[in-house]
């Protein structure tokens, strides 16, 4: 009931002027974020994090949510508009969008994605509200060993998600790590890797590594056009749109039928939950599901909504699951989660068992802004502002990196008012820029930066309590546990290799 | 007939720099001490094994490009190889285009400017030139160019020093 009570209130706190201001702005600035192909929801968070230090932890949550929300769905407008997705998580509505844009049912394609990310959405944010609690009592009977095979399990998992490019992700992953051991060590008082600098002493901040990864490195990528707009004007040849037809038919949905959104909202959140899967991946497996059991499995590929309503439901239900281990066990899956866990390390907090109970009013207004970004404002803004989507998108480049630049670099300067962070930010940009050049997934490089120093400290926490016996990892049922579920992983993630035929399927 | 060479790219030579990085970290990791004393792990023994891992990682990403551009017999002759080459490096250098070489040139005279002229005048330059970077190459619009510097360094300011309170370095400060 206690829970309840907290959640409710979390409502209400959204009710404060500047709570509700930063919820709306940071919708709208996802929004704007996600539309945009080469920018991402995660640049918009990244950017938002320096601002964290001035403000208030709950309004840097509910921004974040709400920017997580918007980023998640409005991939779907150029995905639809001229087949360019704004955010990995629209590929499959891509699929189905474009072809019926090109049948002059864009708005209504539209309508249908952001129906979609509306129910998918809120199902996401309550299932979070709901299970969130049960985890949490879950997390609790987890101990030191389990707690390394945990992490271990989420690192493997986010390397071996990494489709045909593991090792790459393993590189990534490990650089993470490496990065994060400068610095005092987890457990003694010794300085490792300083090289002699007395400013590594306190080790590698999350701050610089973050803009330096998503911000700095986009700059760099971004400097070898020379388009002047984000979106060639030319492609933008949209007729015009009125508001009502953003509405899809009542026949359509019904089609679609209930339980469809359902289903797609739970493919979502379970994958959420999943550590590395994400958004792109909720979007596949529910669109692979929902194509498997459709009546008209046929349709798929040439503009059905259907899909549409699948993949948006799913991506847009795994913001809620994505937050289940960030919250419960401290450990974050995604980029998105884990500049959110950056916010809360920033302002003393530490997410774990009892984070839930013990700072419920500074998490429900987070939840409650997740629900309300997907209920109410999803469809606000489509309706609001479908008509200028395409104007809003093509954006002068100047304008954009150049904000994006000052943004990002005086960010880095905010943490320690020093400009070692700034330089720090362009280092890791300048790393991030040629992983990406050469296809390394840097969301690993961030993953492992954050999840190692905790797999260090349990591992070697719990061989100190058992005489440095490597065996408690088998004896202990929960890491027994979590590396049988690793095993698991492992064999059907890249023995069996899932999903290569019907992705091959698909796409084709 | 000339004589044939691999032609290897950024994906071989990207990881083989991390390898040396690697190298540099695992010489300076086991001076740290012996992985394990008195059967606990000292602080040594996590990057001892995680640069141990990420070398192995390495060589495999190293191995499969090696394969990769065998089997896709990307084997040249030294004079096809080498305009290519020539090619390559008008676009970049060192895998790094000119358009990104100049965005880092221009952040670390930011960098440098930052601390000591102020926030205004380095922020006005740096978003100049990042403008004319971004832009079509055009310098004809400049005064809208001019305007938007303008307003994106006031915009700055106001976010970082008015909003959030957060105290910027100015000249003679």
């Amino acid at each position: 009931m206690e829970s309840l009570y907290g959640l409710l209130g979390g409502f209400s706190a959204l009710a404060n002027p500047e709570t509700l201001l930063y919820m709306v702005g940071g919708f709208l600035i996802g929004t704007l974020f996600g539309a945009v192909p080469g920018l991402t929801s995660v640049l918009a968070i990244a950017l938002l994090l320096p601002l964290t230090y001035s403000l208030d932890v709950t309004t840097a949550l509910v921004a974040c949510a709400s920017i997580f929300m918007a980023g998640m769905c409005s991939g779907s407008i150029t995905a639809t508009t001229i087949n360019i997705p704004g955010a990995p998580a629209s590929m499959m509505t891509a699929l189905e969008g474009y072809p019926m844009q090109q049948r002059g049912e864009g708005a209504k394609a539209l309508g249908h994605a952001a129906l979609g990310s509306m129910i998918g959405g809120s199902v996401g944010a309550l299932l979070l509200m709901v299970l969130s609690p049960l985890a949490a009592d879950v997390a609790l009977l987890i101990r030191t060993p389990g707690k390394f095979s945990l992490i271990a399990f989420a690192l493997v998992v986010i390397i071996i998600s990494q489709r045909g490019s593991i090792t790459k992700g393993m590189v990534a992953t490990l650089l993470g790590v490496m990065v994060a051991t400068i610095g005092i060590d987890v457990v003694q008082p010794v300085a490792r890797f300083t090289f002699g600098s007395s400013v590594l002493v306190q080790g590698i901040d999350m701050m610089p590594l973050i803009i330096g990864t998503f911000a700095i490195s986009e700059l760099l990528i971004q400097a070898d056009s020379r388009s002047a707009r984000t979106v060639d004007p030319s492609k933008l040849q949209a007729a015009k749109v009125r508001r009502r037809d953003f509405i899809p038919p009542l026949s359509e949905v019904r089609e679609i039928g209930i339980l469809r959104y359902l289903k797609s909202a739970l493919i979502g959140y379970s994958v959420g939950i999943l550590p590395g899967a994400g958004g792109s991946m909720a979007a596949f497996v529910s669109y692979a599901e929902s194509m498997r059991s459709s009546k008209h499995p046929e349709r798929y590929g040439k503009g059905h909504p259907e899909g549409i309503a699948s993949a948006e439901c799913a991506n847009n239900s795994m913001c809620g699951g994505a937050f289940v281990p960030m919250l419960t066990f401290g450990i974050p899956g995604d980029p998105t989660t884990a500049i959110v866990l950056g916010v809360l390390v920033i302002n003393g907090l530490q997410p774990g068992p009892q984070f839930m109970t013990q700072q419920l009013d500074l998490i429900a207004p987070m939840f409650a802004a997740l629900f309300v970004s997907a209920l109410i404002l999803v469809p606000l803004t489509l309706f609001l502002l479908g008509p200028y989507f395409l104007k809003i998108v093509s954006i002068r480049r100047d304008v954009l990196y150049s904000s994006i630049a000052v943004v990002a670099l005086v960010g880095s300067y905010v943490a320690t008012y020093s400009t070692f962070q700034m330089a720090l930010a362009l280092v890791f940009g300048v790393l991030a820029y040629f992983l990406r050049k050469q296809k390394y997934p840097t969301v690993c490089l961030l993953l492992g930066f954050v999840l190692g120093p905790s797999l260090e400290e349990y591992c070697r926490r719990a061989l100190s309590i058992n005489d440095g016996s490597p065996m408690v990892f088998l004896t202990s049922p929960d890491s027994l546990f979590f590396i049988a579920l690793t095993a698991v992983f492992f064999y059907f993630m890249v023995i069996r290799k899932p999903g290569e035929k019907t992705l091959n399927t698909t796409s084709g | 007939m000339s004589p044939k060479r691999l032609s290897l790219g950024g994906g071989f030579y990207v990881p083989a720099v991390l390898a040396i990085i690697t190298l540099v970290y695992l010489l300076s990791a086991i001076q740290l001490g012996p992985p394990m004393k008195e059967g606990n792990m000292t602080p040594s023994f996590f990057p001892i094994t995680a640069a141990l891992l990420m070398l192995i990682a390495l060589v495999c990403v190293m191995t499969q490009e090696v394969r990769r551009a065998r089997s896709k017999g990307v084997e040249k002759s030294d004079d096809e190889a080498g305009a290519e080459d020539a090619d390559q490096v008008s676009k970049s250098i060192g895998g790094i285009s000119f358009g990104a070489i100049r965005v880092v040139v221009l952040t670390a005279l930011y960098l440098l400017a930052f601390d000591l002229i102020g926030y205004f005048v380095s922020t006005f330059l740096y978003v100049l030139m990042l403008m004319f970077q971004f832009g079509s190459g055009s310098v004809q619009k400049w005064p809208m160019k001019l305007i938007a510097t303008l307003i994106i360094t006031g915009a700055g300011f106001l976010m970082f020093e008015v909003f959030f309170q957060v105290r910027l370095p100015t000249l003679w400060s």
